[in-house]
């Protein structure tokens, strides 16, 4: 029971980080991007190129990547997104190909075999007996940071009011002087740089392998569904529910049907409450 | 008169195409633009009328070649019989995924269809023991026992499959299915079940990708877990996008030509599949209309004008 509840905080804090910025990116430009994934592999690649190839130190390897990780989420936005913004299924195309794209490049470059990132620590934490890893501690401990981080940013500066600005009213947003095109940008590089986090703090724990993007955008695509899409309590709540009841049933049955768990999900959702747990906009 | 001549010249050239290249690894390259031409349609005929963005086609495609493996490996079903059941399985398939995304609006269709093949595929790994794993379902028996045979029905096949969907799709019904892609508010205010709609043309859709699908399976004596991966599932949506998206017969030019290239770039590897990738981005930002439908209603309008 209590590996459950441990395990599960650990997932539900990495799920949140992964979505949050899946459902940022909707919110404020009503776009799906389907390279959202590529980042959280990119993120956990180049912790190993930095860290491994580089021979910088762990600490400073991750943060390198999360930054690098983020210029390639404006890139992203600024060559492919934006010129295409008008139709949705060429952003749709575009974003998968983008995703495909890095998937290729990480084949080409790293091979198709699984890579090994060390731990960042070391060290073995057991808390009430149950074996945790030092690793998954620090996950969870960096994952609240920076969520604690994006909650300060998004309702403390000024940069942050426009992002939600732009996510309640694009229009009202522009007609005050809010550029959005500036807020996009700026909404992608944390996107990027989020789901990136997410890669490297499990980077040790999990294969980094050059198809490990599709599972997570999967994931951080069911977490957005079951908590409505754009809404960003929602994602939380739903990281959560996602999170433990995968770990729920991981402990419960074989590992390996856990995948079923976010597919319940999503069904479930669409079928009861198609805008999920918070979702504003009615999605009928 | 010079579509006509065109499209009778074009069929005329597939049709005798064993004459002239044998019936060896350039027939087999045909076959599989036959089969890919009836994969990208069936994806064109829901997608490109309403307007509604499949992701996840592979999943038809799959569900149809998985069925026609196991009926083949266990049962005494006749290949030939397999066809219509695994069409029927991956129309049932569309139905399942259909009622619950096809309610609503917005990007939760592509999204729930991305996600649905993506889990088929982990499904076809976690019952590795009936569906074989990473290797797939292999020892199919043939269809049809000759390569020229094969040619033949998987040619009869994107004919059959051509003309029943262009027929529906010129008719009152296909009508029906770009007005709800212009304006889906309008067409409920007149009454129209769109989604009921909608959820027909998932079916028919999934019923043509899952004799595909089938016919593929007993193409390569084989269904492999790559069938519902999200590269075939964008490749289908490639070739149509190339073809130009509505127009159904559009997506076979599309998909002859890709496939074409694919299997001439086959010696570079692993670089082909970054061809893939690059070649999309390339389509969507200079052709956004596509390829081949715009050069198609060229001709037409010519032949008016003259």
């Amino acid at each position: 029971m209590l590996e459950i509840l441990l395990y599960g905080a650990v997932t539900s804090a990495v799920y949140a980080l992964l979505a949050i910025g899946f459902t940022l990116v909707f919110g404020v430009a009503r776009v799906l991007n389907l390279a959202h994934g590529s980042f959280y592999a990119l993120g956990a690649y180049l912790t190993f190129a930095f860290g491994t190839r580089l021979g910088l130190p762990l600490f400073a390897a991750g943060p390198c990547a999360v930054i690098a990780v983020a210029g390639f989420g404006v890139v992203v936005e600024r060559v492919f997104v934006r010129p295409l913004r008008r139709s949705p299924l060429a952003v749709l195309l575009i974003t998968l190909a983008v995703a495909l794209l890095v998937e290729q490049g990480l084949f080409l470059v790293f091979g198709s075999e699984v890579r090994n990132v060390p731990a960042f620590v070391a060290a073995n934490v057991s808390i009430a007996h149950v074996d945790l890893g030092g690793q998954r501690v620090l996950a969870f401990v960096v994952s609240l940071a920076l969520l604690a981080a994006l909650r300060t940013f998004l309702l403390g500066t000024r940069n942050g009011a426009a992002i939600l600005a732009v996510a309640q009213d694009p229009e009202g947003a522009q007609s005050v002087g809010i550029d959005p095109n500036r807020t996009f940008s700026l909404v992608m590089a944390l996107s990027a740089g989020l789901a990136a986090a997410a890669g490297v703090l499990v980077s040790p724990f999990l294969t980094v392998q050059p198809t490990m993007g599709l599972l997570p955008m999967i994931k951080a695509f069911s977490i957005v569904i079951l908590g409505g899409l754009g809404s960003i309590p929602g994602t939380l709540l739903a990281a959560l529910a996602l999170g433990y009841s995968e770990t729920a049933v991981a402990y419960l049955t074989s590992g390996s049907y856990t995948e079923l768990v976010s597919l319940v999900a999503i069904l479930l959702t669409l079928v009861l409450r198609p805008s999920g747990f918070l979702g504003a906009r009615a999605a009928m | 008169m010079a579509r006509i001549a065109l499209l009778v010249l074009l069929l005329a050239l597939l049709a005798s195409a064993p004459l002239w290249i044998g019936s060896g690894y350039a027939l087999s390259v045909l076959v599989l633009c036959n089969l890919w031409a009836v994969f990208a349609i069936s994806w064109d005929f829901m997608s490109g009328q309403t307007g509604r963005e499949n992701f996840g086609h592979g999943m038809f495609i799959g569900t149809g070649a998985y069925t026609a493996a196991l009926l083949n490996l266990h049962t005494v079903v006749s290949p030939a019989a397999c066809l219509p059941i695994a069409g029927v399985a991956a129309a049932a398939v569309a139905v399942v995924i259909g009622l619950p995304t096809l309610r609503l609006k917005g990007p939760y269709f592509a999204l729930a269809t991305l996600a649905a093949a993506a889990i088929l595929q982990r499904f076809t790994i976690i019952f590795w023991e009936q569906m074989g794993g990473e290797e797939g379902l292999s020892g199919l028996s043939s269809l049809v026992s000759s390569p020229v045979g094969f040619y033949y029905a998987s040619l009869a096949f994107l004919v059959l499959a051509t003309g029943a969907l262009v027929t529906l799709a010129a008719s009152p019904w296909g009508i029906l299915l770009r007005g709800i892609r212009g304006d889906e508010v309008a067409c409920d205010a007149a009454g129209i079940s769109t989604t009921r709609h909608k959820i027909g043309a998932l079916v028919v859709s999934a019923f043509v990708a899952g004799v595909g699908g089938a016919m593929y399976a007993f193409f390569q004596l084989q269904a492999g877990p790559y069938l519902l991966g999200v590269n075939t599932s964008l490749s289908v949506i490639i070739m149509s996008y190339v073809g130009g998206i509505g127009t159904v017969y559009g997506a076979i030019g599309g998909a002859f030509l890709l496939t074409g290239l694919g299997e001439g770039l086959r010696r570079f590897g692993e670089y082909r599949l970054l061809f893939n990738s690059v070649f999309l981005i390339f389509i969507v930002f200079f052709l956004p209309r596509g390829l081949f439908a715009p050069l198609w209603q060229r001709l037409r309008r010519r032949a008016e004008t003259a």
